[in-house]
C-alpha cells in the first residue's frame, strides 16, 4: 500500500510515466518538498591534494610546477532525475577558490525532492549573464568583489572563467624576475560580434543516486584533477603555453579542463 | 533658438519655486535633440535623477577613484576639449604612465552601443571599471574604490539621496557615473541649429563642406551622430604600439587593425586624432584620407574603390570640409556650467 501511494505522489509531482520506488527505507517524496545539495569541489593534482604555493607537482610532460592560484566559476547546474527529467538552477553561481576553503563546498539551494542520477554544469558564466545589467551582477558575479584576485576583465568586458597561476622552472623569466605562468580563461562568445566562446558544459553520472528529501540534503563529492589541464585532450606544455589572457588562445585549455571533473561519490544524509 | 527658449523657460520654472518632487514638469536633465534618433541606452533601467547626476558628477571629478588619489575621470576627459585630453596623443595616467590609445570624447553616450576604440565594453554601466582598473590610467581596484567611498563623510548621504540607500554597491556607483555621462548631450552646435532651421546660417564654405562631407565621408560618419558605429581599418600606417584594434576583442582575422568609427561632434576641439592620436590637425587627417591611405590588411573597401586608395579631395574641398567640421563645435555644451569640474 505504501509503495502504491509513494508511486502515485511521485507520478503527480514529476508527471512521469514510470517511476519505480526501489526503496522503502528512504523517506517519501512530498510534492513541494525541497532541500539542498552540497557540491563539494575537491581540487587535486593527480593523486595529491592540491596545496597552493609550496608543493611541486609534475605534469605528464615532466614539467615541474607549483600553483599559486586556482579559481573557477561553476554555474547553470542541472540535475537529472532517475526518470530522465532535468531540474535546472540557472540563478545560482559559484566561485571556487583554492585559496578559500569556504568556497570548496557550494550549496545548491531549493532542490526539489527526487532521486537524481546525473549532474551537469557550466565551467564559467553563461553568455546571458555575461552581458546582463550591472544590477544582476551580485554575489560572486559582482565585478567589484574580487579584490586583487580579479575574475573580471574590464577591457574586454567579461568574466575570467578559470584562473590558473603558478611557477615552473621551464617558464622563461618575466620582467619581475619570476618564472611565473598565468592562464586566465574567459570568453563568452561576444555580445554583438562573434568572439571566442570558452564556455564548457560538463555532464557527469553520479554513479549512484542522490536522494533529495525534505530531511535529506545530499553531498555530491566532485574531484577535479588539475593535471587534466595539461593533458585532457591535447597536451599543453608550460614551456610553450605559460601566459594566456586572450580567449582566442584558450580553447584547447578549456577543452582540457572540462575533463578534469569526476563525481567521486554521493552522500545521502 | 526655440530650444534655448525652452530650456530657459524650464529653468525659470524651477527657479520660481517648483521643488523637483512636487514639480509636474520634469527637469531637463536629459533631452534628445530634435534631430537625433532615439537613445540606445535603456533609460528605464537607470532613471536619471538630479541627485543621481550630482553624485555621478562628484565621482567623475574625484581622484578618489584612482589608486593614489591623483587622477580623476575629468583629468583625461575635460569639458573644454569635448571631454578628451586636449593636445595629448595618448594620456598620462597615474604616476605619469602612458597608455597606447587616445582618450575618446564623453558625449552623447546614450547613442553609443559599444565603447572604447575596440568596442570591448558593450554597456555604459561597465565602462567606468576599465579606466579605474587600467594600470596606466587609475590603477585601482573598483572594489577598493567602493570601500574608500564608504569611509567618506560625503558620499553615503549622496548615495542615499540618489538611490534611497546609503549602501554603496557596484550597481549604484556605476549607474551614478552613467547618469552623469548620459547628461553630457551635445546637440546644439551651429550645424544642429542650421539643420533644425533655428535661424542659424552657414557660410558658403561651410555649406559646400557639408555637401562634400555627405558625398565622401558620411558613408562611415553617418547620420546626426556622425558614426555608423562600425569598426573599420582606415588605412593608417601600422606603427608605434602596432595596435590591432577590434581584433583584440573578437580575435577574428577580419577585425585586425579595425577601430571604431568615432563621432565627429566637437571634432575641432577633440584633437589629436585617430586611435593613437597621431594626427594633430584636421588638415592632416584629411591629407591622410586623400593621400596617405595604406594597403594594410582589412583596409576598408570604401577606401579602396576602383583600385584607387583613399578619398579624392582637392585642396579646396579639404578646406571646405574643415570649415564644415568646425560647425560641429557645440560651444554651449563645452561651457555648460552643469558639466564643469567644480
Amino acid at each position: 500500500m505504501k509503495t502504491i501511494i509513494n508511486s502515485f505522489l511521485a507520478l503527480c509531482f514529476a508527471g512521469a510515466l514510470l517511476l519505480a520506488c526501489n526503496t522503502d527505507t528512504v523517506e517519501p517524496i512530498g510534492a513541494n518538498d525541497r532541500s539542498t545539495v552540497t557540491l563539494e569541489f575537491d581540487n587535486r593534482v593527480g593523486a595529491q591534494k592540491m596545496a597552493l604555493g609550496t608543493t611541486t607537482y609534475k605534469n605528464n610532460s615532466g614539467e615541474e610546477f607549483t600553483l599559486t592560484t586556482f579559481n573557477y566559476f561553476i554555474s547553470n547546474v542541472a540535475l537529472k532525475k532517475a526518470d530522465g527529467s532535468v531540474v535546472r538552477f540557472p540563478e545560482q553561481y559559484f566561485l571556487i577558490k583554492q585559496s578559500d576553503p569556504t568556497t570548496w563546498e557550494s550549496e545548491l539551494k531549493d532542490v526539489p525532492a527526487a532521486d537524481y542520477t546525473e549532474i551537469s554544469f557550466i565551467i564559467g558564466v553563461d553568455s546571458t549573464r555575461s552581458v546582463s545589467d550591472i544590477s544582476a551582477r551580485t554575489g560572486v558575479l559582482d565585478p567589484t568583489s574580487y579584490g586583487s584576485d580579479a575574475m573580471y576583465w574590464s577591457w574586454n568586458s567579461g568574466y575570467i572563467f578559470v584562473k590558473m597561476e603558478g611557477t615552473s622552472p621551464v617558464v622563461p623569466l618575466n620582467s619581475a624576475g619570476k618564472r611565473a605562468f598565468e592562464m586566465h580563461i574567459g570568453g563568452y562568445g561576444g555580445r554583438t560580434a562573434v568572439a571566442p566562446n570558452n564556455i564548457r558544459t560538463v555532464t557527469l553520472p553520479l554513479n549512484s543516486t542522490a536522494t533529495v528529501r525534505k530531511g535529506i540534503a545530499p553531498t555530491v563529492h566532485l574531484v577535479a584533477d588539475f593535471l587534466k589541464v595539461f593533458n585532457g585532450t591535447t597536451t599543453i606544455k608550460l614551456a610553450e603555453t605559460n601566459s594566456v589572457h586572450n580567449p582566442a588562445l584558450a580553447g584547447p585549455i578549456a577543452n582540457n579542463y572540462m575533463k578534469m571533473f569526476v563525481v567521486d561519490h554521493v552522500h545521502n544524509d | 533658438m526655440m530650444m534655448k527658449l525652452y530650456i530657459t523657460l524650464i529653468m525659470l520654472l524651477v527657479i520660481v519655486g517648483c521643488t523637483p518632487k512636487d514639480s509636474a514638469e520634469p527637469e531637463a536633465l536629459f533631452e534628445t535633440p530634435a534631430n537625433f534618433p532615439e537613445p540606445l541606452y535603456d533609460l528605464s533601467k537607470n532613471p536619471i535623477t538630479k541627485e543621481g547626476v550630482e553624485l555621478g558628477k562628484a565621482l567623475f571629478n574625484d581622484p578618489i577613484l584612482s589608486r593614489n588619489l591623483t587622477i580623476s575621470c575629468a583629468e583625461c576627459h575635460s569639458q573644454p576639449s569635448g571631454f578628451t585630453h586636449h593636445g595629448h596623443d595618448v594620456s598620462h595616467g597615474i604616476d605619469n604612465r602612458k597608455g597606447t590609445r587616445n582618450s575618446l570624447p564623453i558625449q552623447n553616450m546614450a547613442w553609443e552601443s559599444e565603447f572604447f576604440w575596440d568596442g570591448g565594453v558593450g554597456d555604459l554601466d561597465f565602462v567606468s571599471i576599465a579606466p579605474i582598473e587600467n594600470p596606466v590610467e587609475m590603477d585601482e581596484n573598483t572594489g577598493n574604490v567602493l570601500e574608500k567611498l564608504r569611509k567618506t563623510q560625503k558620499y553615503p548621504p549622496m548615495f542615499k539621496k540618489a538611490f534611497g540607500k546609503e549602501e554603496i554597491t557596484s550597481a549604484t556607483f556605476l549607474k551614478a557615473l552613467s547618469q552623469f555621462m548620459l547628461t553630457l548631450v551635445s546637440g546644439n552646435s551651429r550645424y544642429d541649429r542650421y539643420v533644425r532651421h533655428e535661424g542659424e546660417t552657414l557660410t558658403g564654405d561651410e555649406r559646400a563642406g557639408l555637401t562634400i562631407f555627405r558625398q565622401k565621408c558620411a558613408s562611415c560618419h553617418t547620420g546626426e551622430l556622425f558614426t555608423d558605429r562600425s569598426y573599420r581599418n582606415n588605412g593608417l600606417t601600422i606603427q608605434g604600439a602596432m595596435d590591432e584594434g577590434r581584433h583584440r576583442i573578437t580575435a577574428n582575422e577580419t577585425d585586425r587593425y579595425k577601430f571604431r568609427v568615432p563621432s565627429l561632434r566637437n571634432v575641432a576641439v577633440t584633437g589629436p586624432y585617430m586611435h593613437d592620436g597621431r594626427f594633430y590637425t584636421l588638415e592632416t587627417v584629411l591629407d591622410h584620407y586623400a593621400e596617405g591611405v595604406q594597403a594594410t590588411p582589412n583596409l576598408d573597401p570604401l577606401l579602396n574603390t576602383n583600385k584607387q586608395r583613399g578619398i579624392a579631395l582637392t585642396a579646396t574641398e579639404k578646406r571646405q570640409i574643415v570649415a564644415f567640421l568646425k560647425t560641429l563645435t557645440d560651444t554651449s555644451f563645452l561651457t555648460d556650467p552643469r558639466f564643469a569640474t567644480p
